[in-house]
């Protein structure tokens, strides 16, 4: 009996003595740790649609070209440029630089694999929407050379494939498969590779110090790992213990339990997610005034002021500064305004206000279910009498892409170029989502999306968006400033999308 | 004996087909659908066509329930919508994960409740009792979030002597071969990786198996209770064996059948707190892989997990039947 | 009511329950003073709330308590309700909630296992067959589908409470219906011409009503927790309803910034449950030590 006791103690006491020494001996190669809510879940690629997993991904394999919040411009990483030979063709032109981890370069048939096998036509991949919506062939004219063509002009069409679009090896997949080439021989041309991935738990990258753009940035980390952590005390506690290193989205009323650690700092950043309340054109929303009259009733400043403690900036219209069309003079804007509210709601003949029932997710937004909570006294107070629902996210979200939800709370992410989103939600037949139809919108959308002339397309996208303004089939409500916990050792600029690039990061020796 | 069990084990699969039809058809009935929840924010409805005949759901329900049936049938589940993998090996990766942090529930409630449980009921009024039954009540007055929550609070952050979250610290355990991270670094003799998956197992294990413990201390004290006046145990105290004897060679033993019951009837309890303790701990295995797949609608994924974990129910609870005859030679059937 | 069932109890078990009965005593008086208080502040809620608990005021947000005989006794939540009266009206929420979950899945629990038990035969292989089916699911799994399938409500949410809890009442039930169909006075009635309906009316349900009060204590302490469990996953009652559950789902990213938040609706729960096991621990130990597989849900 002694025995036994004897031989566990030294078992931990040797446990314990391996552990300390180990932690020593891991500082050699700088490691940085990310804690994200999004879930990782697929060796696969091109399997799903999470704006986390483009991210990492487009590291892993290259990005194919990038946008540079700096410059307010797509970038060319991957492909070296392009140019719209005409509205439906795009040449790109490969850097022949950019080299497999196996040591084979990239070529445009890697390329022509990607988008049309992987993206396009395996019934596996969930992205042919997403990256390359109109689409419709992809042939290598030579070596690094690709020349895209689209059903019908897509002026945006960069901002479907930059940072999204994933380049694998043909030879791989070739060799192998799908399966087993995404299992076991993912490669790729970025500066990272995966290292280990368990579904649900971690991802680990590894730095390739060959790669061009590590040679940019020496200090990016050797290795990142990215945990799954959904609750944000759990967060906050693993910054504190410098468990990990990055913190995704800290609540704004944590920010202080951070700051308290000299070690760590907290980072605000403008999000390129619009959150929004859309209303149905349907009875009472079908008229206009009453539309206008929800947009009157909020006020967003209280609301940004005190629930958000001001890390969220009011929206006057679809967009903000920074995302592409944003224009500062955009009219008319709906300000808080009760009496104007409660006149409007007269106007459209209901004096004594209206029902509704308010639709909000809960845990997808940042304070989702609390802030719609403070829309409704609100809402009351002009005489929309709301309700707050808050089904379970699968069954609000396909309602509302039914369309059979009258009234909700929503965001769209990834807008840097609001194209594609104004399209699913104010085109006339693109998405049930709204059900909302302009003849005049429609019109501009559709110049708008083929417009190639970059000072005529932010014209049309203006006068488009200060026609929905006023219509207000949505009522634009703000941007969240998302907070990001950073340890002092990692120097990094976080970026308004949830994207996350490691060699973006310097770690202090 | 056998011949009981057999029936009861061919009695089981009926049970089990019905419970395949109850899933299927809750599930399908649930709003919400798998391609909405799967093709992204920009998707359309071609491509939303597309992927619903690719995976049969334009199909009436009743084609799609006997596919079902008959892929069962053939020992698999279909591929996973969301994975794009077969269920089975989808499962198969994240099983141990689960079994293992269950089996240490279980190990923490059992090592922790039946001593608690035996003596409290030998001394039913002392400060033993009631301390004990107080005890027992904290775990099961708590919702489990709450107290996992609480417990990375103290215990990652206060005392800040375990991790918040996951199953390892990366780096640390060497390849994967069973998929049970404390066995396979035993093989190893990599004790580090083995004390490593252990202080990341502690914390979902204990908030998992409080409210099992708080069960099982309390059967234990009760039914040591009701044996300490069996008349054999009243002949060994006449006999004037000592009271410690007395309780731990003659009550406990026969006040165990009604703990190993409860046991199998609380894995179900103890599978589902698993959802929620999985969920908060980034721990990666079937509780969290099920409300992953409940959130994306992946249909197969869903029923191929539930059918799972009640046929290891079932199953389970079966050989505790066959238990009872080894513990309680009493016991014919 | 419980000294009427104390006294049956003594007749009942003389020997070693007579001991203990002192002990018992206790506990059951504190559970059911608990649960009493409890039910008293549901009842009379609305006349002790000193606010509208969905009062909200941006900018007197998460203040701390202030103390008996202030404004905001137990402080403001996030959106500057006074938490005193959230709780208040959430106790009569969650127990009115926890009560009708126990009554509901008592009705079919006691019906289903006493016919079961009573007549045997075909009806007993299909009900049995039902409770094997329905018990296999993980519980949480059930309410969390039968919620997203029925949508939020506080309907729904007894529902999907009720879902499995009637099982244990079915089983139980069952075992006994099954030795009281043999005793002197069902045959006896049986001769007499009763009506089978009548003889599980008149003879064989007021028999089964001590076990099913102690199973209901439990049902009544998990379905609290499960309720909590549900809103934590998102699929709980409306907003507008406060409810522990969903007050303490809420409150669970303040945790460590304002403990006031979680601490009562936390507190509550905790202290309720703890009542209620401990007044079913004592009605077990008094009625029917024997019965020992309760279901505990989650």
């Amino acid at each position: 009996m002694l025995t036994l006791k004897t031989k566990l103690a030294l078992i931990i006491y040797l446990a314990l003595a391996l552990n300390l020494t180990s932690l020593n001996f891991a500082n050699a190669q700088s490691r940085i740790t990310v804690g994200v809510t999004e879930t990782i879940d697929t060796h696969n690629p091109y399997g799903d649609s999470v704006s986390l997993m483009y991210g990492i991904w487009s590291e892993i394999t290259g990005p194919f070209c990038t946008y540079s919040y700096a410059k307010g411009d797509f970038e060319g990483r991957l492909a070296e440029k392009w140019k719209v030979e005409n509205p439906t063709t795009w040449i790109f032109s490969l850097n022949k630089n950019y080299k497999f981890n196996d040591g084979s370069p990239v070529t445009a048939d890697d390329v022509v694999h990607s988008i049309m096998n992987r993206v396009i036509k395996d019934p596996q991949s969930k992205q042919k929407a997403s990256v390359a919506p109109s689409v419709v062939n992809a042939e290598a004219i030579d070596k690094l050379t690709v020349k895209v063509t689209t059903d019908k002009p897509t002026a945006p069409l960069l901002s479907f494939f930059c940072d999204r679009l994933i380049i694998t090896s043909k030879a791989m997949f070739d060799k192998h498969g799908r399966d087993v080439a995404d299992k076991e021989h993912m490669i790729g041309a970025g500066p990272y590779r995966l290292k280990e991935l368990i579904p649900g738990q971690r991802l680990v990258l590894a730095k390739n110090p060959n790669h061009p753009e590590a040679k940019r940035n020496p200090r990016a980390p050797d290795e990142v790992v990215y945990r799954i952590m959904r609750e944000p005390e759990q967060r906050v506690t693993a910054l504190l213990n410098d468990e990990i290193q990055i913190g995704q989205f800290v609540p704004p009323h944590m920010r202080g339990r951070v700051e308290t650690n000299k070690s760590l700092r907290i980072l605000p950043v403008d999000s390129v997610e619009i959150m929004f309340l859309a209303m149905q054109p349907k009875p009472p929303f079908d008229k206009k005034e009453v539309r206008q009259a929800v947009c009157h009733a909020i006020n967003r400043d209280q609301i940004i002021a005190t629930l958000l403690e001001s890390f969220a900036s009011r929206l006057d219209g679809p967009l903000g500064p920074g995302q592409y069309g944003y224009d500062p003079a955009l009219k008319p804007k709906l300000s808080y305004d009760p009496e104007k509210a409660k006149k409007l709601l007269a106007q459209a003949g209901f004096p004594n206000g209206i029902d509704a029932e308010l639709q909000a997710p809960v845990g997808r937004y940042t304070l989702d279910k609390q802030l719609s909570e403070a829309m409704i006294p609100m809402l009351n107070a002009a005489g929309i009498r709301a309700k707050l629902a808050t089904p379970e996210w699968a069954t609000m979200w396909a309602n509302v892409q039914k369309g059979t939800v009258p009234f909700y709370y929503m965001g769209r992410g990834s807008i840097q170029d609001p194209s594609a989103a104004l399209h699913q939600y104010f085109h006339t037949g693109e998405t049930p989502r709204i059900g909302y139809s302009n003849a005049k919108v429609d019109e501009l959308l559709d110049k708008e999306q083929q417009e190639f002339d970059p000072k005529k397309r932010r014209q049309y996208l203006s006068q488009a968006m200060s026609l929905i303004t006023e219509d207000a089939p949505a009522c634009f409500m703000w941007r969240h400033k998302l907070l990001w916990g950073l340890h002092n050792r990692v120097d990094y600029k976080p970026l308004p999308d949830s994207r996350i690039y490691a060699i973006d990061m310097a770690v202090k020796k | 004996m056998t011949g009981y069990l057999l029936r009861r084990l061919a009695g089981t699969v009926p049970v089990l087909v019905l419970i395949s039809l109850l899933v299927f058809l809750l599930i399908h009935a649930a709003p919400g659908d798998p391609t909405l929840m799967l093709l992204g924010e920009e998707t359309n409805a071609a491509e939303i066509a597309k992927a619903k005949a690719r995976w049969g759901l334009d199909q009436p329900l009743y084609v799609q329930y006997w596919k079902f049936l008959t892929t069962v049938a053939a020992g698999d589940f279909g591929k996973s919508f969301k994975y794009a993998e077969p269920v089975t090996s989808v499962i198969r990766s994240r099983l141990p994960a689960t079994i293992e942090l269950a089996f240490f529930a279980i190990v923490i409630a059992t090592v922790l409740a039946i001593p608690l449980g035996v003596w409290a009921g030998a001394r039913p009024n002392s400060w033993i009792d009631n301390l004990g039954t107080t005890c027992g009540l904290f775990g099961i007055s708590m919702p489990s979030f709450w107290l996992a929550i609480m417990l990375i609070l103290l215990l990652a952050g206060v005392l800040n002597i375990l991790p918040t979250s996951g199953r390892s610290t990366y780096g640390i355990a060497g390849p994967e071969q069973t998929g049970f991270y404390i066995l396979d670094s035993v093989m190893q003799k990599n004790w580090r990786a083995v004390w490593d998956a252990l202080s990341h197992l502690f914390l979902p294990a204990l908030a998992l198996g409080v409210n099992m413990l708080g069960i099982l201390m309390r059967v234990t004290r009760s039914s040591i209770l009701e044996v300490m006046n069996e008349d054999y145990v009243r002949t060994a105290r006449a006999k004037g064996l000592r009271e410690k004897k007395v309780v731990w060679r003659h009550v406990s033993s026969n006040a165990l059948i009604p703990v190993i019951t409860v046991v199998g009837l609380e894995l179900g309890t103890l599978l589902s707190g698993s959802i929620i303790v999985e969920t908060v701990f980034a721990w990666p295995g079937g509780g969290s892989l099920l409300i992953t797949a409940l959130n994306a609608r992946d249909y197969p994924l869903v029923t191929g997990l539930v059918l799972t974990y009640t046929t290891a129910f079932v199953g389970i609870n079966l050989i505790i039947d066959g238990l009872y005859a080894v513990v309680d030679p009493r016991i014919r059937y | 009511m419980q000294s009427l069932t104390l006294e049956s109890a003594t007749e009942k078990a003389p020997g070693a329950l007579a001991r203990l009965l002192p002990r018992l005593h206790a506990k059951a008086f504190t559970g059911g003073l608990i649960v009493l208080t409890f039910v008293l502040v549901g009842v009379f809620g609305p006349y002790l709330a000193p606010h509208d608990p969905n009062k909200q005021q941006l900018t007197a947000m998460m203040k701390p308590p202030q103390g008996i005989g202030a404004v905001h006794v137990l402080g403001t939540d996030n959106l500057g309700r006074d938490i005193f009266s959230r709780v208040i009206h959430g106790t009569r929420v969650s127990l009115l909630v926890a009560f009708a979950v126990v009554f509901v899945s008592g009705l079919i629990g006691i019906t289903l296992g006493a016919v079961s038990g009573y007549f045997g035969g075909k009806a007993d292989f299909l009900i049995q067959k039902l409770v094997e089916v329905i018990w296999a699911f993980p519980p949480l799994l059930l309410g969390i589908t039968i919620m997203a399938f029925l949508g939020q409500g506080l309907f729904n949410l007894i529902l999907a409470l009720v879902a499995q809890r009637w099982i244990p009442y079915c089983r139980v039930v069952r075992g006994q219906a099954l030795s009281l169909r043999s005793r002197d006075f069902v045959t006896a009635a049986q001769s007499l011409g009763s009506t089978h309906g009548k003889i599980i009316l008149r003879h064989i349900i007021p028999n089964l009503i001590q076990t099913s009060l102690v199973i209901g204590t439990f049902a009544m302490a998990s379905s609290i927790i499960a309720e909590a469990s549900l809103s934590f996953l998102g699929v709980g009652v409306p907003p507008h309803i406060p409810t522990w559950g969903t007050m303490l789902a809420d409150a669970r990213i303040y945790i460590s910034t304002a403990w006031w938040l979680p601490l009562f609706p936390g507190a509550c729960i905790f202290i309720t449950v703890l009542g209620i096991n401990l007044l079913g621990d004592a009605l077990r130990d008094i009625l029917d030590p024997r019965l020992k597989r309760t279901g505990s849900g989650l």
